[in-house]
């Protein structure tokens, strides 16, 4: 109930924070909405020494357009992306994933970059930005890097930080017009995590399928691009048939693991149903029409 | 009684605006000088055997005060005597606080630590070092039962820690002449009600006595826990404000009082022990996973002639609530029919999971999903109406007071009534229409194409129509029923009492013998003294929540067995009526009138009836206030009449008028399991999604009958609050065990309780019929629709899938399961 003993900081600038991670390395843990963090700590599931606490930081709210970018800070919560009107025109498959994550209460603390840097399989931020071109911003006292979402998360729970270094934000290409994504996610009750979510982002050519993404979540160590599925696809128009090969390769490409929230079969099966209802709010959004949130 | 102005109204909560405004008075609210905090070691392994448990280096942390390891507990304590809730353990079993020399279920409290603060407590815990020396885990009943398997106790020599049979009537008769002999096997699991606030207990030791404030259900199980391992002749029990009861908080909570009084006594400073949400999800204690094998004997028009249960009961890994479930199911163990032979065989099999106990109905649920999924079985192989099979089989109005085959006396009911309100609260026939239409039309997406992409979402639309009683007031000789020829039988009957007295200021207090977990016993109590005695609600409070040295307790002063309505109603009303008459003495001796021509309205007592005389206050004519008969009763003899016991306050202890016959169980083990029964019927309509198997309650309707009601609202609460959880507990929420015996939902999210969102609106009617035998007509609420919501839901959800021919057999229906069900 109680985490081991650590201790504090909470830096004001991201060089403050950059020198604190440099010195205590492995030992230290970088605190941002917490919602994954502390309740792991007070389990004793993490027990960093040392916690750096960057809420204090300037300038990491962002979430802004830039140029053909959605530019998203540290800082930002689930709960702003879920508010945003920007996010709402551009990119409605992230007020899906806002909406749908957690409860209000981790909506109005926990972070989008958080989410990505903790790379828990069965997020709903790995498998939502995984259907898009995300990058990840990276600051050490090196310098900073930016590197693609689909090389950043290497497993589950495991990224390419190294010792040292801080995500400070993350920047998603808003897509061109006649696009449209839907993020679909089957849970237990609400609030929970995913049995298994799927995301689908598509560009329409006329009626062609120009371009499309497929991420599935919670049904492998991180997200899972059914990349036979999305090719299958791309290039042609939808149709019953196509879709119905669509939904057997993306059952295909689910590697999920058994657990309290199902069994392999289940989840795989979810996957493909997951799938169809994803692409058919994908559809409807690339044809321009409104819809709100896919409820399971 | 003065007019009947508040029984029945919707009165404003008394208790509720502190509990949401954070003024509540838990145990954890409170602090003590020099008070320490504890924590717990437990076990990590399922079934072990313990060898050695070092806790040095957790002594020298600084900070920490006393570590308890086995050794020390078995020193300095005495085993727990087996209680009632083990009527069927006939080998003489010691079972300490802690694990002693084996470990049973992962979580058994091994050590107990206290130090200045819980965060030190808890990093002591990780320095204590224990070798286990592990065992094979027996993680389901087929494990606990298979040859070679480990036996949790050697001096059981199996796992099957009892067998036994209760029998009514000629059963193999009835099967003789039956037309037909429907047979199924059941299934319900192991869940729990998770209360808010987890176990919580303060010790303080004095030379005087030992006192603990803990959140206990039924503080006599403390009192007795701490005589019995403590030797302490001196014991006083507190319980403030508690977050919740629903049977968690009656047994299981023993253990940490008696640890935590341990260390009290150890290091001479108040303990307080506060357990986290984790621990009481592992060792809290869950309700019982029970298997059915059911035979029903019928005949060709659905009568049920006859009927054979064999129930096992995987009651985890302790023996001290061995037979709890088995005996409970004699409180409904007929339900709402007139069928005259059955017969129950039972077996309680040990596992290495947490132990089971009383959790909101106990065996109760388990028997009226035995009753409603048969009564469904049998309309199906008869190929009748299942709620036909039903108005077959109840007990009709004309039988009242009804006596069951097992010696329970129903005082009143209105089976058939119900029924037909349900289905007319429903809608039953529309619901009927527009299935048949929906079903022709998922008919044709399933077998061919899905039509356009985005219409893809074939759904199953289902009712599901069942009914049964709620017992009400304890008898707890219930549980020797097993064995009746026991000299033994611990809180036989039902004795609970209740003070009222009137302050100097007039207004009202009073104290029950009994604690509150949130049930609105205070706003209840208050109503009925206020037409009792012709007193605003709002001059009325509760004095003091529990305390064993000055509440009025009884043989049945516990928050359990739907106690409230029977016991602590009954000794409000009447210490509220006696002391109206003391009240009535002092008056007409100051107005110098005859009692009987006095009347009492809003806390003045009256010459006549000044109300209907047009007359508005004292001025118009004699009369007197409760205060001023205050101000005589506190501080002027004088005025008092000859003779006058002193003092404007009653205390009066409050029996069943009826407790008897068949308080004790007979030779033929029928008892009166319980002693008022209300009743009603649940209609469920669900949508089943075939491609996910989510199941979506879009209606839910009761109609209920609990007697002559009190205060609507409270009685609103209460069905709500067991409604929910009995449907969320039908959908999926539930406690998962590996098979090496780790559980594997040891949080509120992994556990699956369904939040506000797939609770659907609760839609309640009241169809009171009062009770002959009590105070007010009133019965039971507490338990309510957590007993039939399971079968609802099993119920509409068969419906829905009977274009798979589906058999729903088994809870929790999650969505996994429902597909499973219709993918075969």
């Amino acid at each position: 109930m109680y985490p081991s003993e650590f201790e504090y900081f909470a830096p004001q600038t991201v060089a403050e924070a950059i020198a604190l991670l440099a010195r205590y390395g492995d030992d230290a843990k970088v605190l941002a909405g917490g919602q994954s963090l502390v309740p792991m700590m007070k389990l004793r599931i993490a027990s960093p020494r040392y916690l750096i606490d960057i809420n204090r930081i300037e300038g990491l709210s962002d979430l802004r357009r830039d140029g053909d970018r959605l530019v998203i800070g540290a800082l930002c919560r689930h709960a702003d992306v879920g508010a945003s009107a920007l996010v709402r025109e551009v990119l409605p498959i992230m007020t899906d994933a806002a909406g749908l994550t957690a409860d209000i209460q981790v909506r109005n603390r926990g972070t989008v970059a958080g989410s990505i840097a903790h790379a828990d399989p069965a997020g709903d931020w790995p498998a939502v930005l995984a259907a898009l071109d995300t990058d990840v911003t990276i600051a050490a006292t090196s310098g900073v890097r930016t590197v693609p979402l689909s090389a950043f998360i290497v497993d589950g729970y495991t990224t390419q930080l190294e010792p040292g270094e801080i995500v400070t934000g993350l920047s998603v290409g808003i897509p061109p017009a006649h696009a449209g994504g839907a993020y679909v996610k089957f849970e237990k009750r609400a609030g929970d995590f995913a049995v298994a979510s799927v995301a689908v982002q598509i560009a329409l050519d006329g009626t062609t399928l120009r371009s499309v993404a497929i991420s599935l979540g919670a049904v492998g160590p991180a997200a899972i691009r059914a990349t036979a599925a999305e090719q299958v696809l791309q290039g042609r128009e939808a149709s019953e048939s196509l879709l119905m090969d669509g939904e057997r390769l993306v059952r295909e490409a689910a590697q999920p693991f058994a657990d309290t929230r199902g069994s392999v079969e289940y989840k795989r099966h979810l996957a493909g149903v997951l799938f169809r209802r994803a692409f058919a709010g994908a559809l409807d959004r690339a044809n321009g029409r409104e819809i709100s949130t896919i409820h399971m | 009684m003065a007019d009947i102005t508040h029984i029945g109204s919707r009165a404003r909560s008394k208790e509720a605006p502190r509990h949401v405004s954070g003024r509540g008075q838990y145990v954890d609210d409170l602090s003590r000088p020099r008070m320490l905090h504890a924590c717990i070691l437990r076990s990590p392994y399922a079934h072990a055997r313990i060898i050695s448990v070092r806790a040095d280096a957790a002594m020298k942390l600084p900070g920490v005060r006393a570590v308890l390891t086995p050794a020390d507990i078995k020193a300095l304590s005495q085993p727990f005597k087996p209680g009632r809730y083990a009527a069927g353990l006939r080998v003489p079993i010691a079972e300490y606080a802690s694990a002693i020399e084996k470990v049973r279920y992962a979580g058994e409290p091994i050590a107990i630590v206290a130090a200045d603060t819980r965060a030190i407590a808890e990093d002591a815990i990780e320095l204590i070092d224990v070798d286990y020396e592990p065992l094979p885990a027996a993680a389901s009943i087929e494990d606990a039962v298979a040859d070679g398997a480990t036996p949790l106790y050697e001096e059981l020599g199996s796992n099957v820690g009892w067998q036994g049979k209760v029998s009514y009537g000629d059963v193999d008769a009835a099967f003789a002449r039956a037309d037909r002999i429907v047979r199924e096997s059941l299934k319900i699991h192991r869940y729990s009600s998770t209360p808010l606030e987890p176990f919580a207990c303060l010790a303080e030791h004095s030379p005087e006595r030992m006192t603990i404030t803990c959140n206990s259900q039924s503080p006599d199980v403390i009192y007795e826990a701490l005589s019995e391992a403590l030797g302490l002749d001196a014991v006083r029990v507190r319980v403030p404000d508690v977050g919740g009861g629903f049977g968690q908080k009656i047994h299981l909570i023993r253990k940490y009082a008696v640890l935590t009084a341990l260390l009290a006594v150890k290091t001479r400073r108040p303990v307080k022990w506060i357990e986290d949400r984790s621990e009481h999800m592992m060792a809290g204690g869950h309700s019982c996973e029970q298997e059915f094998d059911v035979e029903a004997a019928v005949k060709a028009d659905g009568e049920v002639i006859g009927m054979k249960i064999r129930d096992t009961d995987d009651v985890g890994g302790s023996v001290s609530t061995l037979t709890i479930h088995f005996t409970n199911k004699l409180n409904n163990l007929f339900n709402t029919y007139t069928v005259q032979h059955l017969t129950l065989e039972g077996r309680s099999v040990l596992t290495n999971k947490c132990p089971v106990v009383p959790n909101r109905g106990i065996g109760k649920p388990g028997m009226c999903f035995v009753w409603e999924r048969m009564m469904d079985r049998i309309a199906q192989e008869l190929g009748l109406d299942a709620i036909a099979v039903r108005r077959r089989n109840l007990i009709p109005p004309s039988a009242f007071p009804y006596t069951t085959p097992n010696g329970n006396i129903y005082g009143s009911g209105e089976y058939d009534t119900l029924l037909d309100k349900a289905l007319k609260n429903v809608d039953y026939d529309g619901v009927r229409q527009r299935q048949a239409t929906q079903r022709g039309l998922v008919a044709r997406t399933l077998s061919g194409s899905r039509g356009e992409p985005d219409k893809a979402r074939p759904t199953l639309l289902g009712i599901g129509v069942v009914i049964g009683v709620e017992p009400g007031g304890r008898n707890a000789a219930r549980d020797m029923a097993i064995f009746p020829k026991s000299k033994q039988m611990p809180g036989a009957g039902g004795v609970e009492g209740a003070t009222v007295k009137i302050e100097k200021n007039g207004s009202v207090v009073f104290t029950l013998g009994s604690p509150s977990c949130g049930q609105s016993h205070e706003t209840t109590a208050a109503q009925i003294i206020a037409d009792v005695l012709g007193v605003s609600p709002d001059r009325i409070s509760l004095a003091t929540t529990y305390d064993s040295a000055l509440s009025p307790w009884g043989v049945s002063s516990s928050n359990s067995g739907n106690n409230f309505h029977l016991y602590d109603v009954g000794a409000v009303h009447g210490a509220a009526t006696r002391l109206r008459e003391k009240l009535l003495t002092l008056a007409a001796h100051v107005l110098k009138e005859d009692m009987g021509r006095l009347t009492i309205e809003d806390g003045m007592v009256y010459v006549g009836r000044l109300r209907e005389a047009g007359a508005k206050s004292a001025a118009s004519g004699p009369a007197v206030s409760f205060a001023e008969l205050g101000k005589i009763a506190y501080s002027n003899q004088a005025q008092m009449p000859p003779g006058f016991e002193g003092g404007l306050q009653v205390t009066y202890f409050h029996s069943h008028p009826h407790a008897d016959p068949l308080m004790l169980p007979d030779s033929e083990g029928r008892v009166r399991a319980q002693y008022t029964f209300s009743s009603a019927a649940h209609a469920a309509v669900v949508e089943v999604d075939v491609e996910t198997g989510r199941v979506r309650v879009v209606r839910y309707v009761i109609v209920s009958d609990n007697g002559t009601l009190i205060n609507p609202a409270v009685v609103d609460g209460q069905i709500y609050g067991s409604a929910a959880h009995g449907i969320s507990v039908a959908l999926g929420e539930g406690f998962v065990y590996g098979s090496d015996g780790q559980l594997l939902t040891l949080t509120l999210l992994d556990y699956g309780k369904s939040t506000t969102l797939e609770t659907p609106h609760i839609e309640i009617e009241h169809h009171p019929v009062p009770d002959p035998f009590t105070t007010l007509g009133q019965k039971a609420a507490g338990e309510g629709a957590a007993i039939p919501s399971p079968a609802a839901i099993a119920s509409a959800v068969e419906d829905a899938l009977s274009p798979f021919g589906v058999k729903v057999r088994d809870l929790p229906l999650s969505p996994e399961r429902v597909w499973r069900l219709i993918n075969g």
